[in-house]
């Protein structure tokens, strides 16, 4: 019997703007900072060309594949044998990446405000709301995102205009920052800050039609595209280079400046609530995502026995690193570096190989999920 | 079944949620309000048994709330009844804080800190290791105010005691923020000191404060007036820095000028009309009455209620490793007194103090920008702002090091000034007396 359940583009796309434009709240606009000085929005943009060409040929790729998703292309490439290594390289990918983040925005919380809170204690509540959310199911996870992000992207807003009486333009100069070189040729790594396309590709039977996917695919890189530019240039414009890479929590400690007369300020404690919001729905995404793979990967019919085993994975893979610096370390030197390999590398290769395997398209899609 | 499945979910959810609220809300980091002691002032001094003497400002939120005359602890006298103070010799600042924590019965809290008073010895020695320490702190905020004290910290916010404002923070706040309508001090937020300091193309400033010395009018004298200095043959309004104003009664502490910096240490000061200046060239002047020598009447002024009339035009140009540096003001006012009677709201007459006024201010200004290149040796201005979007890397903006070239520097001021309406006169008529008509 098919089980064929499509999601809406715009509940795609909020889901993806979350599972990339997250990454804000965290330290995204330092590193840009860190990476290109001065320049850190200009190496955005020049990463969003390079995202967009490189989706351009993805989708194109796809064409032959509607409805499958990376699992499923590289089942059909190399059986069970291609589809467990390729899902076993996506599960430690989401695995690292989301244990990493759980405990970046645990540690981030006790700093803004839970300063005495165990970081267990702190971390338990993310895991209590992405473990009720797993049991939940997808529909949930992905709808919630239409409030969360219209609601995350007013507070966004609120932060951006609200900081700009510190801004001065001479501190995003000079313009090239620590020069062409490490723009376009350094910076190419950094199309990692992406990686949150993976979503895409593996929740592609959720999508209706192929023609949906590029329209997804497109306005989601776009819009984080101007999410990302827009922060990491307001961040540069109020705290020049190289003050801004001492921030710990960019976003916010530009909220903590709004300041508006004597009664319009302190207005963080709002972000914070929001910020927390919008990192449950990241991580809820994430455990999720780890679900969906672990169950097509090895074929176990339900994902709900999963969810407490990978939780508890989650939160003990979370503790490994010894402080947050590691744990920032982890995700910006090493996560922010190679993700791009898996995100971008594995499904060029497989749709590559899948397009030279096959001359006509194969449909896929059906029995995309049972719980 | 399926009803039961529901009817279990929901209960599930509503305890978990319950469990949450209860846990989040009370455990660990769960503070009464009432359980705060909330700082308003900081001062940082020299010590004599250790690196530092912290002089905490405490407000006592039942009488701030209720501009109750009760009086509790160690401040005490008018006017401090709304917050006590202490002081304690310390090696950090934040191990003062917990020091002060061991004998007030509230932990104290940041938050709500208006002003970091740093005393001058302290400034001239470098504050990184203490603006540092408080940037890093979560509970400080960017736009507390950054203060150097002409003396000791300690005795300046001892001598702060407000008559118009029960609530110290709003004093500060208040008064702090009087640059807009004085100009004789500048916006020298946390934040602004901070990115100032560490800027490569920008120096910082901070606000002068001092206990006035003069005990009563007859004591006043103009030893501590800089119009000696620059010339003058008698003080204007501004031509004083903190401490020296002649004036007695309201408060004993009050805010003049400015401390500049070179780096992190305070490497001269700024008189109230030479702050006036800076912030007329930094762009960030909004008004005040500025007084001008008549144009034709010696030892008579004419007071304008002056204005920017648009953002100053700043240029900088190099030649070799000489940067001519270039600025237009923009201002216009309103006249609000002419001593002398002269019709100058004529529009025959008014270019004569439109042009003095312009050369007034330019000459001012040009000693000052001199001031601060040959004397100080430092940007206060942030001049190298104009020239840094002339580079295309940062390796070569900071292989020109700005900085140190700004000490070469030559300027050139141009100030366009013009007077848009003369109060509620619109001519001067002359007096009459037994002796005929005076003041023609």
């Amino acid at each position: 019997m098919k089980n064929k359940r499509a999601f809406g583009n715009w509940e795609i796309i909020c889901a993806l703007l979350t599972v990339i434009s997250t990454q804000i709240f965290l330290n995204f606009p330092r590193l840009m900072a860190e990476t290109a000085g001065t320049a850190g929005w200009l190496l955005i943009i020049y990463v969003s060309v390079i995202v967009f060409i490189l989706f351009a040929i993805i989708s194109k790729l796809y064409e032959k594949f509607e409805g499958m998703d990376i699992l499923d292309i590289s089942e059909y490439i190399a059986g069970n044998i291609g589809r467990v290594l390729v899902g076993t390289i996506l599960l430690a990918y989401l695995v690292f990446i989301i244990s990493v983040v759980l405990r970046e925005f645990g540690e981030d919380l006790k700093i803004i405000t839970l300063r005495l809170s165990p970081i267990s204690f702190v971390m338990f509540f993310f895991l209590a709301g992405m473990i009720i959310s797993a049991f939940f199911g997808p529909e949930a996870i992905i709808r919630i995102g239409v409030l969360t992000v219209p609601v995350t992207y007013v507070a966004f807003v609120i932060i951006l205009v609200g900081v700009l009486q510190y801004s001065d333009i001479s501190r995003i100069m000079p313009l090239l920052g620590f020069g062409p070189k490490s723009i376009f040729i350094g910076g190419f790594p950094r199309i990692s800050i992406y990686s949150g396309l993976i979503l895409l590709f593996i929740f592609t039977p959720f999508i209706k039609s192929h023609k949906d996917f590029k329209k997804i695919g497109y306005i989601s890189i776009g819009l984080s595209a101007i999410n990302l530019t827009v922060s990491t240039l307001v961040f540069l414009l109020v705290f020049q280079y190289p003050t801004a890479t001492e921030n710990f929590l960019p976003m916010f400690q530009l909220a903590w400046l709004i300041n508006y007369g004597r009664f319009f300020q302190r207005v963080e404690s709002f972000f914070a609530l929001l910020w927390i919001s919008s990192a449950l729905h990241y991580l809820s995404i994430g455990l999720f995502l780890i679900l969906y793979v672990f169950k097509k990967t090895y074929k176990v019919e339900y994902y709900k026995p999963l969810i407490m085993p990978f939780a508890v994975i989650l939160f003990t893979a979370s503790l490994f690193p010894k402080n947050l610096v590691e744990a920032i370390e982890l995700e910006t030197k090493i996560f922010r570096n190679v993700a791009w390999v898996v995100v971008f590398g594995l499904p060029i290769l497989l749709l590559l190989i899948g397009n030279a395997v096959r001359k006509s398209p194969v449909k896929g899609g059906e029995k995309n999920e049972k719980r | 079944m399926r009803k039961g499945n529901w009817l279990f979910k929901t209960i599930g959810i509503a305890l978990l949620a319950l469990f949450a609220a209860t846990l989040l809300a009370g455990c660990y980091d769960s503070r009464e309000i009432d359980d705060m002691a909330y700082v308003v002032s900081l001062g940082l001094d020299k010590g004599k048994t250790n690196a530092l003497r912290l002089t905490i400002q405490i407000a006592i939120p039942v009488a701030t709330g209720a501009g109750s005359s009760g009086n509790e602890g160690g401040g005490g006298g008018e006017g401090s009844d709304s917050s006590f103070i202490t002081t304690i010799e310390t090696p950090t600042l934040y191990s003062g804080l917990n020091m002060a924590n061991n004998y007030i019965s509230k932990q104290l809290n940041m938050s709500h800190a208006k002003v970091i008073v740093i005393s001058e010895e302290i400034a001239r020695e470098g504050v990184q290791r203490y603006v540092n320490a408080i940037m890093r702190g979560r509970e400080f905020r960017g736009n507390m105010f950054v203060l150097v004290s002409k003396g000791k910290a300690e005795e300046f916010i001892k001598e702060t005691k407000p008559k118009f404002e029960v609530n110290p923070a709003k004093y500060f706040e208040l008064n702090l923020m009087s640059y807009r309508y004085t100009g004789f001090i500048a916006n020298t937020q946390l934040i602004n000191f901070y990115l100032q300091e560490k800027c490569t193309c920008s120096q910082a400033v901070a606000i002068l404060g001092g206990v006035n010395r003069f005990q009563s009018a007859e004591d006043f004298d103009l030893n501590g007036s800089t119009y000696l200095e620059k010339g003058k043959p008698f003080p204007m309004e501004g031509d004083f820095i903190a401490g020296e104003v002649p004036r007695i009664g309201m408060i004993k502490s009050e805010f003049m000028g400015l401390a500049v910096f070179d780096g992190d240490k305070m490497v001269g000061e700024l008189d109230g009309e030479e702050a006036n200046y800076y912030l007329m060239l930094t762009g960030k002047y909004e008004n005040s009455f500025f007084t001008v020598p008549d144009p034709l009447v010696k030892d008579y002024f004419v007071v304008l209620s002056l204005k920017t009339s648009r953002p100053p035009e700043r240029k900088v140009t190099m030649s070799g490793d000489i940067p001519h540096i270039s600025a237009k003001v923009k201002l216009e006012a309103d006249i609000l007194s002419i001593q002398s009677g002269k019709n100058y709201e004529d529009p025959k007459n008014v270019h004569l103090l439109e042009a003095a006024t312009e050369e007034y201010i330019r000459n001012s200004m040009q000693k000052l920008l001199y001031k601060t290149s040959k004397e100080l040796k430092t940007d206060i201005f942030g001049f190298g702002k104009s020239i840094k979007g002339t580079f295309l890397t940062w390796q070569d903006w900071i292989d020109f090091n700005w900085l140190d070239k700004y000490k070469n520097a030559t300027f050139d001021v141009s100030v366009d000034f013009k007077i848009r309406r003369p109060g509620l006169m619109i001519r001067s008529t002359p007096i009459y007396s037994s002796e005929g008509m005076m003041y023609d």
